[in-house]
């Protein structure tokens, strides 16, 4: 083995508490080293420079650069061993900036510690092989699941830029909740207006297949060529799709959950979303006394639903405008726990329904008991402390948003997970707020959480871009530290395959043994330290480079 | 072996997420934060990678204490990762208990920006663990 | 609990209707010259025994690599070797289809190291002989689970001093399907109760020093684990052992080691490896050519880390193995 190790200055940065003069001579002695040398700037022209050469000169077949931390210049450091036909990932950086020179002032210590880490990258690297990105082909065509807004315009966006598209849709029609909105808010179209418009943008379109009244009965694969079995009306289907978008969107929240609420007893208790198909044949008086309660099926504990729906705020402050335009003369309170009207101008148009008379009384709403006269709600103010009893002629539940009914069956069918409200859940929720767990399934729209309209296009669009960057290539790289299986040391246990969190390990049951299914594997060695015997191992950090980092760091080896 | 070795400093050996502890680390290097030099890092693509084997065979070839440091709960950039972590880790950690060396193992949570709680979290733990042995090679 | 009642003898009856098809075996214990000892049988039970008085090795050691060929099995074995078989067939090291797992009421063991000609087989002398001798092996004093109450099905004993079949899956009721009679209500109590929680192992590095320092690194202890399953272990390689020229660095680095080097390491990671698997049935302390109270360590372990998640070894088999699961929302206090 000829190993090259290159000590950096950094300037003043590193050479200032690291004898670096002596490090490149301690190293020199070490038997498979066959270049120690130090140098001001190695990132520089010349320093660059002078890694080829040692390269090409001395036949070198491990480099180590001693510098800053990993993380900076990884790809130019790389691409100086490929421009001298070494695999780039035969070089190991040694942080002695950040992790050594930065950190400590006393320089007999520093250099003893950038010593042990030296050592610790030299004894590492000397179980370096050289890897190699595999490039995998991908399907370039996208399977989205639902077809509400969210599905629509992600589908929209995906065969506008030549993507062969499937969309699924389990009901007749596609179009969702919104198609059923009369009046969407703060637009003023109907929802049927707007669902027909993206309609209209797909059909023509020979890249796109629509399945109506069609559900998914099999799912397997992985990135980039997932197979697809679709029970459509004409029967079975099967495809081929090199990712998915989940848009399934949500289910109104049956309030029937909360017997003390009388749903479902009486016609004069509606929801919003009955008022909103039936506003224009309600049987009212002419001063109607309209009650709206707001948080029905939201941040209630008791119910298992302490999340905010988002949108029923608003809803609920239609009503309240609604019924006043159409009855100048009515009696119209909301019962809030707190108003929250989320989006763009909602809080102008809270105060807008206040000044067209809406009340707003702060209260928990304890039970509604029906009487002849009409229906009587029983509660406390909570601003006051007291409790009232009014009668009112209409009394309509502001519901919120639970999850889809279909949540459980999709996430068990494509493996992915759902969050602890059973909406689907993102792999991060700030930085990767489209993906799931598992590579190349997306999330679009209020299946991961509840969300208006606006909010649920918008998402359906993000996670369309995102999966169209994944597959446009028509191929794609995966990182080469991925974990790889020895079958002759696999007792078949399979711990790994359960502990995975991205599902890429596969038991051969006529084998007795496990492989990892490349594409989909993250690289994160869970299996590796799961593995009792470490049959399955992660390349680029396999047991025997983490014992003798170990040692050297200890100086017991 | 467990020999206590001739000085009295302590060598730390912690295991340190790439996406997380160690970006921290490399923030608190670059803001130019101090702690001792017997603290060494070994970068890891998840916790989950730290097999307790490890952190035992580190134990036994001399390290005074180990630390495992991951992203927060819920935070793991392989979406799951550090919640298996915690069990081994909290497991071995019993075990270390009952063979009474609990103080040598630690496990963190330290996020990307959290550099000056990484700094905290170390110079605690090597100071804890340097008075210990002090004290242990005075009796 | 509905069970029905085994009439003396019945229960090689039970055995033998089983072991008329040829595909049928029955793996139990045979009395023969030198004692009781773990046999499979085929076509008849011959000299059969329902207990074994003498641990030597556990019986689920031999039942790995064991898939389904189509030949049904009857396991009628101690509670700790049932349990040892529920671990390996959740590491998918025996496929559960055709075996029906019995575990037997048990009175405790002596060990093969003391083994004498004149200790009983029979349920009411075997206890009257561990109430007058102290020769029971500690692992067994020690039990957690000695009642037959694992595995598909269970044979227990109750203080009329009659025996009874319990069934405890589906596979159970297929067993005692087997057997003659109706089932019925047991009311007297069983002989056996459920054991007392034992204390929370504590030790510290010396006395372990102490205790290993015998070890030669024979790794027998190992070998005859039945939960240690892996066809390759990370200790046949080097990985973990010092080679001669690391030693010698090492050496004269850091001074004098003691030699075999690596035998705390390997005890220790074997520790963890079956930390949650490990059903303290001592089998690794019989193995022990050097007498090293292995079981003390070993079992002490595992069941402070089987606390901590609830969970206990072999006792159903639907319970994941806690490494390869989590819940959110636990362990708060892990970190440091």
């Amino acid at each position: 083995m000829k190993t090259g190790i290159f000590i950096c200055h950094c300037g003043h940065n590193i050479k200032h508490t690291v004898n670096v003069k002596k490090l490149s001579e301690y190293f020199k002695k070490y038997p498979n080293v066959t270049v120690s040398q130090d140098y001001v700037f190695v990132c520089s022209e010349p320093g660059q420079d002078m890694i080829r050469e040692s390269i090409e000169k001395k036949g070198l077949d491990r480099v180590i650069i001693a510098s800053c931390t990993p993380s900076l210049h990884g790809e130019m450091f790389k691409d100086v061993l490929k421009k001298s036909n070494l695999n780039p990932f035969l070089l190991r950086r040694v942080s002695i900036r950040e992790h050594c020179s930065w950190v400590g002032d006393d320089v007999e210590k520093n250099t003893e510690k950038a010593k042990r880490l030296i050592l610790a990258g030299l004894y590492s690297a000397a179980h370096y092989v050289p890897l190699e990105e595999k490039r995998v082909d991908v399907t370039r065509s996208a399977l989205i699941i639902g077809g509400g807004v969210s599905g629509l315009s992600a589908a929209a966006f995906l065969s506008k830029m030549g993507m062969q598209v499937y969309l699924v849709e389990k009901e007749p029609e596609l179009g969702g909740h919104v198609r059923t909105l009369k009046n969407i808010w703060p637009a003023g179209k109907d929802g049927k207006s707007i669902i027909d418009e993206m309609i209209e943008e797909l059909t023509g379109r020979e890249n796109v297949e629509i399945f109506t009244s069609t559900t998914i009965s099999g799912f397997e694969g992985f990135f980039g060529n997932y197979e697809v079995t679709l029970d459509t009306p004409e029967g079975e289907k099967k495809l081929t799709a090199g990712g998915v978008i989940i848009a399934i969107g949500f289910s109104p929240f049956d309030p029937r959950i909360k017997p003390e609420l009388q749903y479902g007893k009486d016609d004069r208790i509606i929801t919003t979303l009955e008022f909103e198909h039936n506003a224009d044949t309600l049987q009212l008086p002419e001063k109607p006394r309209v009650a709206i309660l707001h948080c029905v099926g939201s941040r209630d504990e008791q119910i298992g639903k302490p999340y905010c729906s988002r949108v029923c705020c608003i809803n609920a402050l239609r009503v309240g405008e609604a019924m006043k335009d159409k009855y100048k003369d009515s009696y119209v309170e909301s019962f809030y726990m707190d108003v929250r009207a989320h989006p763009r101008g909602g809080e102008e148009y809270f105060e807008d329904t206040q000044e067209k008379g809406v009340l707003f009384t702060r209260a928990n709403v304890a039970e509604i008991n029906l009487s002849p006269t009409g229906i009587v709600i029983r509660g406390e103010d909570t601003l006051f402390g007291e409790t009232f009893e009014r009668e009112f002629d209409l009394v309509v539940l502001s519901i919120g948003m639970s999850p889809p009914v279909d949540n459980k069956l999709i996430a068990s069918l494509l493996k992915i997970t759902l969050d602890k409200d059973k909406f689907f859940m993102e792999a991060h929720i700030k930085l990767r707020p489209f993906d799931t767990a598992v590579k190349g399934i997306f999330i679009a729209g209020s299946c991961s959480g509840p969300k208006d309209v606006e909010e649920s296009i918008n998402h359906g669009r993000a996670s369309a871009v995102k999966l169209f960057g994944f597959l446009n290539l028509g191929y794609a790289y995966v990182d080469p530290f991925i974990s790889y299986v020895d079958p002759k040391r696999c007792s078949g246990c399979r711990m790994c395959e359960q502990a995975c969190v991205a599902k890429a390990i596969k038991y051969d049951e006529e084998k007795r043994v496990v492989h990892v299914e490349e594409a989909a594997c993250m690289g994160c060695g869970l299996c590796n330290a799961t593995c009792p015997s470490s049959a399955i191992s992660l390349k680029g950090y396999i047991d025997c480079m983490i014992d003798d980092e170990i040692g050297a760091l200890l100086e017991a080896i | 072996m467990l020999q206590d070795k001739a000085e009295k400093n302590p060598e730390i050996i912690g295991f340190a997420c790439s996406y997380c502890t160690f970006k921290a680390s490399e923030m608190a290097g670059s803001l130019r934060m101090k702690y001792p030099e017997g603290v060494k890092l070994i970068q890891v693509p998840c916790s989950s990678r730290v097999d307790p084997a490890f952190v035992i065979k580190a134990i036994f070839e001399g390290a005074d204490g180990v630390f495992v440091a991951g992203c927060h709960p819920g935070d793991c950039h392989f979406i799951k990762g550090n919640y298996f972590t915690r069990r081994k880790i909290a497991a071995l950690k019993e075990m270390f208990d009952a063979f009474s060396m609990k103080d040598k193992l630690r496990l963190f949570w330290v996020s990307a920006a959290e550099a000056r709680r990484f700094i905290d979290k170390v110079t605690t733990m090597y100071n804890e663990i340097k008075e210990r042995k002090n004290v242990r090679e005075k009796n | 609990m509905l069970g029905k009642k085994i009439k003396n003898g019945n229960i090689e009856d039970t055995l033998n209707r089983f072991l008329k098809d040829d595909q049928h075996l029955v793996l139990g214990f045979e009395k023969g010259e030198n004692g009781v000892s773990l046999r499979a049988f085929k076509n008849y039970l011959d000299h059969y025994s329902l207990l074994n008085p003498i641990f030597s090795t556990n019986g689920a050691l031999h039942l790995r690599r064991l898939f389904s060929k189509g030949t049904k099995i009857i396991l009628m074995l101690r509670p700790c070797e049932i349990r040892a078989y529920i671990e390996l067939i959740k590491l998918n090291q025996i496929e559960r289809e055709d075996i029906i797992a019995v575990s037997i009421d048990c009175f405790g063991a002596l060990s093969s190291k003391d083994k004498t000609d004149d200790i009983p087989a029979e349920a009411d002398q075997l206890r009257e002989y561990f109430k007058k001798t102290d020769t029971m092996r500690w692992a067994c004093k020690v039990c957690r689970e000695r009642r037959g109450v694992v595995g598909d099905a269970g044979i227990r004993i109750d203080r009329d001093g009659l025996f009874w079949a319990f069934s405890y899956t589906e596979k159970g009721d297929s067993f005692l399907s087997l057997i003659e009679g109706e089932p019925e209500e047991s009311r007297t109590e069983m002989l056996m109760s459920g054991s007392e929680k034992q204390d929370q192992f504590q030790n510290d590095m010396k006395t372990f020093s102490k205790d290993f320092a015998k070890c030669t690194m024979c790794m027998n202890c190992r070998d005859m684990c039945p939960v240690c399953y892996c066809i390759d272990c990370v200790f046949n390689g080097d990985e973990y052992l010092p080679k001669g020229d690391a030693l010698l660095n090492k050496i004269l680095r850091s001074g004098p080691v003691q030699l075999p080097q690596g035998k705390e390491l390997f005890h220790f990671i074997r520790m963890y490896h079956v930390s949650q698997t490990c059903v303290g049935c001592g089998a690794c302390e019989e193995a022990c050519p050097q007498g090293i109270p292995l079981t003390k360590y070993f079992k002490g372990i595992s069941e402070r880390l089987q606390g901590m998640f609830s969970y206990m070894s072999g006792r159903s088999f639907d319970e994941s193995i806690p490494y390869l699961t989590f819940l959110e929302d636990e362990l708060k206090n892990a970190e440091d």
